[in-house]
């Protein structure tokens, strides 16, 4: 369970989070309330769906025009990333309880992964003092939007330029991935089938459509490349074999 | 967004958000992913990223009101990538974005913002 000495250095390493959240939280209000939500609506949004891209996407593409079904199936698909965050904590969770387990798998973010495996990998992190960084960066993340919300129509932030803390998140979350191959393929991939999508006429599918094509041509370009590997070191291994019975001849 | 659509929208997203998030974890808890599944998984990040920044900068006939208002969100999302590269830090990235848009929109087009 949560001890008290966990909550300082839990804080302390949330901070930088919880300070991004409001710059990015306020602008994601503002949005939302320009597409009719309401501060409780935004509240439960927050604190339960809790999500930065999917909360930006839901009153972007609204706003563009794009039928439910395509919301609901563009933002569930840029959040089947958190599969990969899920699956690489489970060995921190082996030997913790159930309901910590849940509240803390519930609450992770790209961000809060990030700061909890660099601890994790110090080995001064536990589950307790990560969970507690999901927390502090859940409660600005749904402070700020709900500031957003009440205080958005006053500020007068034009929208083009709030939405853009989004795209720059994005892109700053792209330009981090590790330059692989297989990664730039996928990337690249991913941007021509969001294009060709819209060039079409089919705007509304294009961020699912666009991910899944680069997803599947990664994994084809890996396939082919490790049978490539695979070939040479048969090769290699028969070059060596036909050298050493040369040898064992003379 | 009425309500009616806003709940649609909450729930089912809440519901594959949680199992996207909860169900790897408890499934795998002491396990093995799938070699296959997990390379599969390690290129939705790249994949996913790389679709929201296209779909958020490129569509077809951006030019067609003139280069400079396409041009803009290209020439911060450029600003972005240094300031990416320099910092990897979502904060300042977001700000930097937000800054160099914001002040290109002052001064090459006051009418976007």
């Amino acid at each position: 369970m949560i001890q008290r000495s966990d909550i300082q250095p839990a804080v302390h390493a949330a901070i930088p989070i919880m300070l991004g959240y409001v710059a990015i939280g306020i602008p994601c209000g503002i949005l939302e309330d320009s597409i009719g939500m309401n501060a409780l609506q935004v509240f439960f949004l927050s604190c339960m769906f809790y999500s930065g891209a999917g909360q930006f996407m839901i009153p972007n593409m609204w706003l563009a025009g794009s039928p439910l079904a395509s919301i609901i199936a563009s933002v569930s698909l840029v959040n089947t990333r958190q599969m990969l965050y899920s699956a690489s904590f489970a060995p921190m969770c082996a030997n913790e309880r159930k309901r910590l387990s849940f509240l803390f798998s519930a609450t992770v973010t790209d961000e809060s992964f990030g700061v909890n495996m660099a601890n994790f990998a110090t080995g001064t992190w536990n589950v307790p003092r990560a969970t507690i960084v999901n927390i502090c960066s859940c409660t600005s993340w749904t402070l700020s939007n709900v500031a957003g919300v009440l205080i958005g129509g006053a500020l007068g932030i034009p929208l083009a330029i709030a939405s853009f803390a989004m795209t720059s998140i994005f892109i700053c979350l792209l330009v981090t991935q590790k330059i692989t191959f297989e990664n730039v393929i996928a990337a690249v991939v991913a941007i021509v089938g969001v294009f060709t999508c819209k060039a079409v006429g089919l705007a509304g599918p294009a961020i699912l459509v666009g991910a899944i094509l680069g997803v599947v041509a990664a994994m084809l370009v890996s396939q082919v490349r490790r049978q490539r590997r695979a070939e040479d070191a048969a090769l290699e291994e028969r070059v060596a074999k036909a050298a050493g019975k040369e040898d064992d001849a003379r | 967004m009425s309500m009616h659509d806003f709940f649609i929208v909450f729930a089912t997203c809440l519901v594959t958000m949680l199992l996207c998030r909860c169900l790897p974890l408890f499934v795998l808890k002491g396990r093995q992913l799938p070699e296959g599944l997990a390379r599969a998984l390690g290129f939705i990040p790249p994949a996913a990223f790389a679709a929201l920044v296209a779909n958020d900068l490129l569509s077809p006939g951006m030019f067609d009101a003139g280069v400079w208002p396409a041009a803009m969100p290209l020439v911060a999302a450029a600003v972005v990538v240094v300031v990416a590269r320099k910092t990897k830090s979502l904060l300042w990235c977001a700000l930097a974005g937000c800054a160099s848009y914001a002040l290109l929109a002052f001064c090459f087009a006051p009418g976007v913002a």
